[in-house]
């Protein structure tokens, strides 16, 4: 297991008032779970909170996160991320498809 | 009268038959004589073929090889398309063998690295397919050649089914230059649907005492295709498939490849795509193509070879496959090949190592596997004169000197930055590189794929354009641009990644039109195996090892 807490800065999202969080993925062998949540306290920064069962990818880790926060606008977002063995490549994919539904609009 | 004769060889065939004598009721060998036979047949320094290929081997025939001491099978010299049996590996621990010429070695390759460490590999080459076949006609042309084929007739016609593979491109060298052709079979009849091999290439003839095994290696459950395939996938079809208009194109045996298959019916129909690409294949006949065929996208399939379970369909759609005049589906490995060297205009595969040029190998230090057909579809035939639509546009990008060809063919390399168990699949050297095996081979390294001749890479990441890539550093750039969180990809410089991507060079899922957000299961034609059936009305019949239901 590890576990560890990192900020990005990253530009402001105006978050959707129709929402209260965005999820993608789940808790299962090989997944993971992103979980998008507001936070108003610093609204320039992504806010990331990482649990992995498999220990020893820490820079893969912060390297995804960093792209992603300088390549989308998520300032003011906590990022609650639960692993449980996914490839590198699915953290990308999951936290794209978080963004994606949060800014869809909801018919 | 000549004193130098110059017929030695039809001399010597005669009496190696002569050898044989009553052993065998004219053609035929009792499957209990089959040692005795080859002891008489084959002679030391001899060049032996023994028919084996990644799907179909004459089996029996390497287990009764196999079976000869070393006083009286030695100094072989073996060449032969894969090594795929323990029979095989036997020969070499006996040291039966004196040089190996071969393509690939797939699930015998831990025992070939083992072989190899041990000295006991005396390997000359490791070959593409069409490149062993055509030495068969040049410096490799076998003395004696095991077969396999389904049926016999009683005089000796060959039978070889769906699975007809090398079989011809063995025979036909061996034949014409007085080589003895010997063949197992699962049966002798009296009566063969149709004659692949007529009699007169064939000496010997056994009835073996079980059938060859077929191995269903093309089949992939659609149920185990992730997300991320999908999501490259959709890439793929967007940015290279409909970029450049492919019509005719050739797909590796891969999830990622399956994956496209099964979005052509659904997410390509969204696109207005069907008509406009992938109307001509060069491909097994795949199970994952099946929704895609009944779904009216395809024109025409040629094979390299059968796959288990898929004769009712093909038969069933001899407008796509080509059949014989008894209605069964036909192959032919050395002619598919060849359709995918100079026919096509787009080859994608994946593959397990890809370096920072480009170059990609399954070959690792215990695992020397090699490459079987793939070189020769993913490279760029320099001898193609027809232009097409998409062979012209990736020309242009490459921007040819005055002096080279105007088009190119798409060599698209398709993988995840990670292998399972988090291996990475980008290197800055490929394991193949390594200088044990090197030396094993002549100072070559076994490349697959030379990076050269790769036009795009697809990553979970984005989509490569190494064709239009100015300088070698600047393709080293597009590369680690693409490699994700591997070791090589975390080298990437942010503003070179960037520039770049203003230059679509690099092109990322956003830029392609693909929206993470969209990527799902519900997208594939058909979410299981059962669901292929569904498709085929019936026709598919699935390997048990396939069925859940």
């Amino acid at each position: 297991m590890e576990k560890f807490a990192k900020s990005f800065p990253s530009k402001p999202l105006s978050w959707p008032r129709s929402k209260k969080w965005a999820l993608a993925g789940v808790v299962g062998s090989g997944n993971l779970e992103v979980l998008f949540e507001p936070n108003t306290k610093s609204p320039d920064k992504m806010e990331c909170h990482v649990e992995s069962s498999i220990p020893g990818y820490k820079d893969s880790w912060l390297a995804a996160l960093e792209d992603f926060a300088s390549n989308y606008s998520v300032g003011g977002v906590k990022v609650g991320i639960h692993d449980q063995g996914a490839d590198p490549i699915v953290v990308t994919l999951r936290l794209r498809q978080a963004y994606d539904h949060l800014i869809q609009k909801t018919p | 009268m000549a004193s130098n004769p110059q017929n030695i060889r039809r001399l010597n065939k005669a009496t190696r038959l002569r050898r044989v004598g009553r052993l065998a009721k004219g053609k035929f060998v009792s499957s209990k004589k089959v040692p005795e036979v080859l002891k008489q047949i084959i002679e030391p320094g001899d060049i032996l073929c023994l028919e084996g290929d990644n799907q179909k081997q004459a089996d029996f025939l390497a287990s009764q090889l196999a079976t000869l001491e070393k006083k009286d099978l030695h100094d072989i010299h073996l060449v032969m398309s894969c090594i795929t049996l323990p029979a095989h590996i036997e020969l070499f621990k006996k040291g039966a063998v004196k040089q190996v010429d071969f393509c690939y070695a797939g699930p015998q390759g831990k025992e070939v690295a083992q072989l190899l460490a041990d000295g006991k590999f005396p390997v000359g080459a490791i070959h593409t397919y069409n490149e062993l076949y055509a030495r068969y006609y040049v410096d490799l042309t076998p003395r004696v050649a095991l077969i396999a084929a389904v049926q016999a007739d009683r005089a000796g016609n060959l039978f070889l089914g769906a699975n007809t593979e090398d079989t011809p491109a063995i025979v036909e060298p061996t034949a014409f230059s007085d080589g003895i052709v010997f063949a197992q079979v699962n049966e002798i009849v009296d009566t063969i649907p149709r004659i692949d091999v007529p009699a007169d290439q064939v000496d010997l003839i056994v009835e073996a005492p079980y059938p060859m095994h077929l191995t269903a290696l093309f089949t992939r459950d659609p149920a185990a295709i992730t997300d991320v395939q999908i999501l490259m996938a959709m890439m793929a079809i967007r940015g290279i498939y409909q970029e450049y208009g492919v019509q005719t194109l050739n797909h590796g045996v891969g999830f990622n490849t399956a994956a496209i298959e099964l979005l052509l019916p659904t997410y390509g129909q969204e696109l207005g795509l069907k008509g406009k690409i992938c109307q001509y294949w060069m491909v097994n006949p795949l199970p994952t193509m099946i929704p895609a065929i009944e779904s009216g996208w395809v024109k025409g399939i040629f094979a390299v070879g059968g796959e288990v379970g898929m004769e009712n369909y093909t038969a069933a759609r001899s407008d796509i496959f080509y059949t014989g005049r008894d209605g069964t589906f036909h192959s032919n490995r050395a002619m598919g090949q060849l359709a995918g060297h100079y026919g096509i205009d787009m080859f994608i595969g994946a593959t397990l190592q890809i370096d920072i040029h480009g170059n990609s190998s399954t070959v690792s230090k215990k695992r020397i596997t090699g490459f079987g057909g793939a070189p020769n579809m993913g490279c760029q035939p320099l001898g193609r004169r027809h232009p097409s639509k998409a062979w012209l546009k990736v020309g242009a990008e490459s921007r040819p000197g005055p002096g080279a060809i105007p088009g190119r063919k798409l060599v698209v390399q398709m993988a995840e930055t990670f292998q399972s168990g988090r291996v990475p699949t980008f290197v800055e050297e490929l394991e193949a590189q390594d200088s044990s095996i090197k030396k094993a081979l002549q100072g070559v390294a076994p490349v697959m794929i030379y990076g050269d001749d790769v036009t795009h890479l697809v990553t979970e990441e984005g989509i490569a354009n190494l064709a239009a890539c100015r300088s070698i550093e600047e393709r080293q750039a597009a590369i680690r641009g693409v490699a994700g969180y591997t070791p090589v990809g975390l080298k990437r410089s942010k503003k070179q990644t960037q520039d770049l991507r203003s230059r679509g060079i690099i092109r990322l899922p956003e830029d392609l039109g693909v929206a993470p957000s969209d990527v799902s299961r519900s997208l594939l034609a058909a979410q299981d195996i059962k669901g292929l059936v569904r498709w085929s009305g019936g026709l598919y019949n699935p390997p048990s090892q396939f069925i859940d239901w």
